[in-house]
């Protein structure tokens, strides 16, 4: 058991005496800790090596004087007590977590991130024969300590997040393969069940017992049943190609009105068996648009046939087509048995169903909107889905980005040169005759080789080598139609169209235009149309597309 | 030896007082609201320690540990376990995570709040009985109940008692158990008492 603290001073012999002064001695010079004595008013007694150095007062300028005078800031900080406590006998600890330093000084290296000295302080009684006479001070330095505390915690926390986001990870993974299990399940029934009557019928039909009235019925349920299989191998296919990145779109101007009819007519056998009432309110002001007529037919009839699937018999659903600002908006709304919150998120995962058991109810894949959602995005457009919880019904929006793409006679039909002239020159393609094209393309031989073609249908062809030399000729010669290649050096096709389409009307701003390129990605499409070119054509140049493009284009001016 | 009901009430009175002090020390330090919860007061004798404290401290304890000395003599702990020491340290020192185990800064933190309770407890003694107690410095130590009751009872040749104060830190909706240990001689005790006894008396009238 150690004993009481106080140091005690008694009247000692010659060889305790030198002892004494030895480790006085030693506690000046030596000690590797900062250590003071002060009397009992406070004034220093002690001021050791340690603390000259790293206070860069000398002994000499403070012995004598009052510590808390000295270092005001003490006071300040309310840990002048700690000496009043001291001087009635208390043992005073001072840890670094709750009060950082006691007198402050500069850290020995700034690389531990403090700027001042860490410290562990005891501030003691020191007493003769009952009586407190003064105190005693020791000062540790502990900023190495604190700052290796902090960097093992973080590695500490660090790990534990590391662990968390594995576990989370590993979660993942399993849930996907839990999913994909499932979908496996779903796959083979949804398969066997239109097999099951194909077979079944089949059969009946080769054993020849059949009345005609009963062979009629058998066709009919084979004809159906192998279409429903053919429609759950298509969407399979469509799915398998989305993954893949293989998926692309035949884009050309579509009127949006009649693909929303053709979905409606095709749904409505299956909305008039079960009495749905369907309406549909198609704004004329919302189309054309550019896009891939049978993806953004397939897309609609997705959204209708699932609507017309979770609508009860006598329920109601709505198609909306509305053209808002800069977008067109298909809505397909329904009054069915609604999602719920918990599933809302998961609407467009692939194959994700709100009820994967296998006495559900509905049939499918749960494939139909994770494509839906893939052909929006192929087209630049987005598709979100709102439902006030199970059994409130479901509403399904689509945006699409309106490019801009109408008639510049006054809403007229366009007046294609193919369609008002019938001088075919080349194999039979329309003519170009009063037209004049701005072709522009960093590679000689595709320029002479548009240029050749052009003529060939009667148009007169300026050539451009570059960006700047595109906009000087559109000034000077004032074109019909631009053909603009997109990867050039300096200044690229993108570039050139943002700064036609920045110009007014009638210097150019509003010309038809075409990009030439070798990207055929979806996204590269989109991206094309989206930057103000009315069409993509893909290189190697196929001449009859490009005259029909030239011929189509005519009939349109840019509008924004 | 037994405490009477009022002793009791009045020792826990005065121990209350202490802590109140205490309280306001951390809450000042910390910038949190610190409040110890009234104090429960029971008297042992040193060799019953064991049996009282075992069902609070299965494990490690963390003790800070001061002896005291004068005419009134012996050895004060505050005693916590493993787990509510670490949590009471990340509770004080802001700690958003929390840790599980007690870094060097963290022991040195305790080591403070044990020093600013048992001075306020022990100085709150000393002023009741009129005499002047000197403290050994703080010392925290972790270690088994047995390893700890071992250190405060070997080499004592005369019959000890313990004092024990049960009570508990709340801070940041969190509360933290702890007890306080004070073990004093027989004649120490009995002085105690005779003076918790005349501060009734003299609240009384």
């Amino acid at each position: 058991m150690e004993s009481p603290g106080p140091v005690r001073m008694k009247d000692t012999s010659s060889k305790e005496r030198l002892l004494n002064a030895a480790v006085l001695h030693w506690m000046h010079d030596l000690a590797a800790q900062g250590i003071v004595t002060t009397d009992s008013d406070l004034n220093v007694v002690e001021w050791n090596h340690w603390m000259e150095q790293h206070t860069g007062k000398r002994a000499g300028e403070v012995i004598g004087y009052n510590l808390l005078e000295l270092f005001p800031e003490l006071t300040q900080r309310r840990l002048d007590r700690h000496y009043k406590w001291a001087l009635e006998g208390q043992v005073r600890v001072l840890s670094q977590g709750l009060h950082g330093y006691l007198i402050a000084m500069p850290a020995v290296s700034s690389e531990l991130g403090y700027s001042q000295m860490q410290q562990a302080v005891r501030i003691s009684p020191l007493a003769h024969e009952g009586r407190v006479i003064g105190t005693l001070t020791i000062i540790e330095d502990v900023t190495e300590r604190v700052a290796r505390e902090a960097e093992l915690q973080a590695q500490i926390e660090e790990r534990s997040r590391l662990l968390a986001s594995e576990k989370l990870a590993r979660n993942d993974a399993e849930r996907a393969n839990r999913l994909k299990d499932e979908f496996l399940a779903t796959i083979s029934h949804e398969l066997r069940n239109p097999l099951n009557a194909i077979l079944g019928w089949a059969h009946m039909m080769r054993l020849g017992t059949l009345t005609p009235a009963n062979t009629e019925r058998a066709v009919e349920t084979i004809y159906r049943n192998a279409q429903s299989q053919a429609q759950l191998v298509a969407d399979l296919l469509d799915v398998s190609r989305i993954i893949s990145g293989k998926l692309s779109l035949d884009v050309r101007t579509v009127d949006l009105i009649s693909i929303v009819n053709a979905a409606v007519d095709s749904i409505r056998p299956s909305v008039e068996a079960k009495s749905i009432r369907l309406q549909t309110m198609l704004d004329p002001a919302a189309g054309p648009i550019s896009g891939d007529a049978n993806r953004l037919q397939q897309v609609v009839w997705n959204l209708l046939t699932n609507a017309v699937k979770f609508t009860p018999t006598g329920g109601h659903v709505e198609v909306k087509l509305q053209r808002i600002e800069s977008h067109v908006e298909i809505v397909v709304s329904d009054s069915g048995v609604g999602i719920s919150k918990e599933f809302l998120p998961y609407v467009f995962d692939r194959f994700r169903q709100a009820d994967a058991s296998t006495t559900r109810i509905h049939g499918g894949l749960g494939l139909g909107l994770s494509i839906v959602r893939q052909l929006v995005d192929l087209h630049g457009g987005t598709v979100s889905v709102h439902s006030e919880g199970e059994g409130k019904g479901a509403t399904f929006t689509i945006t699409l980005p309106f490019v801009g793409v109408v008639s510049n006679q006054n809403d007229a039909e366009p007046a294609h040169p193919a369609q008002s002239d019938d001088i075919n020159t080349l194999e039979g393609l329309p003519s170009l005759q009063g037209l004049k094209v701005l072709v522009v393309d960093d590679e000689a031989d595709t320029r002479e080789l548009i240029s050749e073609v052009l003529k060939e249908c009667g148009s007169e062809v300026i050539t451009s080598r570059s960006a700047a030399e595109a906009l000087e000729a559109l000034e000077r010669h004032k074109p019909n139609i631009l053909i603009s290649d997109l990867g050039m050096p300096d200044e690229d096709g993108y570039s050139l169209i943002s700064k036609i389409r920045a110009l007014p009307s009638e210097r150019g701003g509003h010309i038809p235009a075409a990009a030439l390129t070798a990207y055929a990605r979806a996204e590269d499409r989109m991206r094309v149309l989206r930057s103000g070119f009315q069409y993509h054509l893909p290189k190697p140049v196929d001449s009859a597309e490009l005259v029909t493009v030239v011929a189509s284009l005519a009939g349109l001016a840019y509008k924004t | 030896m037994r405490l009477t009901e009022r002793q009791s009430d009045a020792l826990s009175e005065l121990i209350n007082i202490a802590f109140a002090r205490t309280g306001a020390a951390l809450s000042e330090l910390t910038g949190h609201r610190v409040v110890l919860n009234p104090p429960e007061v029971a008297v042992y004798r040193t060799e019953e320690l064991r049996g009282a404290l075992a069902k609070f401290v299965p494990g490690d304890v963390a003790s800070i540990h001061q002896v005291f000395a004068g005419p009134v003599a012996g050895d004060a702990l505050l005693l916590l376990n493993y787990e509510g020491a670490v949590h009471l340290t990340d509770l004080l020192t802001d700690e958003s995570k929390s840790s599980n185990y007690l870094d060097e800064s963290a022991r040195e933190v305790l080591t403070e709040v044990g020093n600013i309770l048992l001075n306020a407890c022990l100085g709150m003694f000393g002023n009741l009985l009129h005499v002047h107690v000197t403290f050994s410095v703080p010392r925290l130590h972790l270690e088994t109940l047995d390893e700890l009751l071992a250190s405060i009872t070997t080499n004592k040749s005369e019959m000890h008692y313990a004092l024990v104060i049960y009570t508990a830190f709340q801070i940041r909706d969190s509360s933290v158990k702890g007890f306080l240990v004070i073990v004093l001689s027989v004649a120490s005790l009995d002085r105690l008492i005779q003076e918790v006894d005349a501060w009734e008396a003299r609240q009384g009238g």
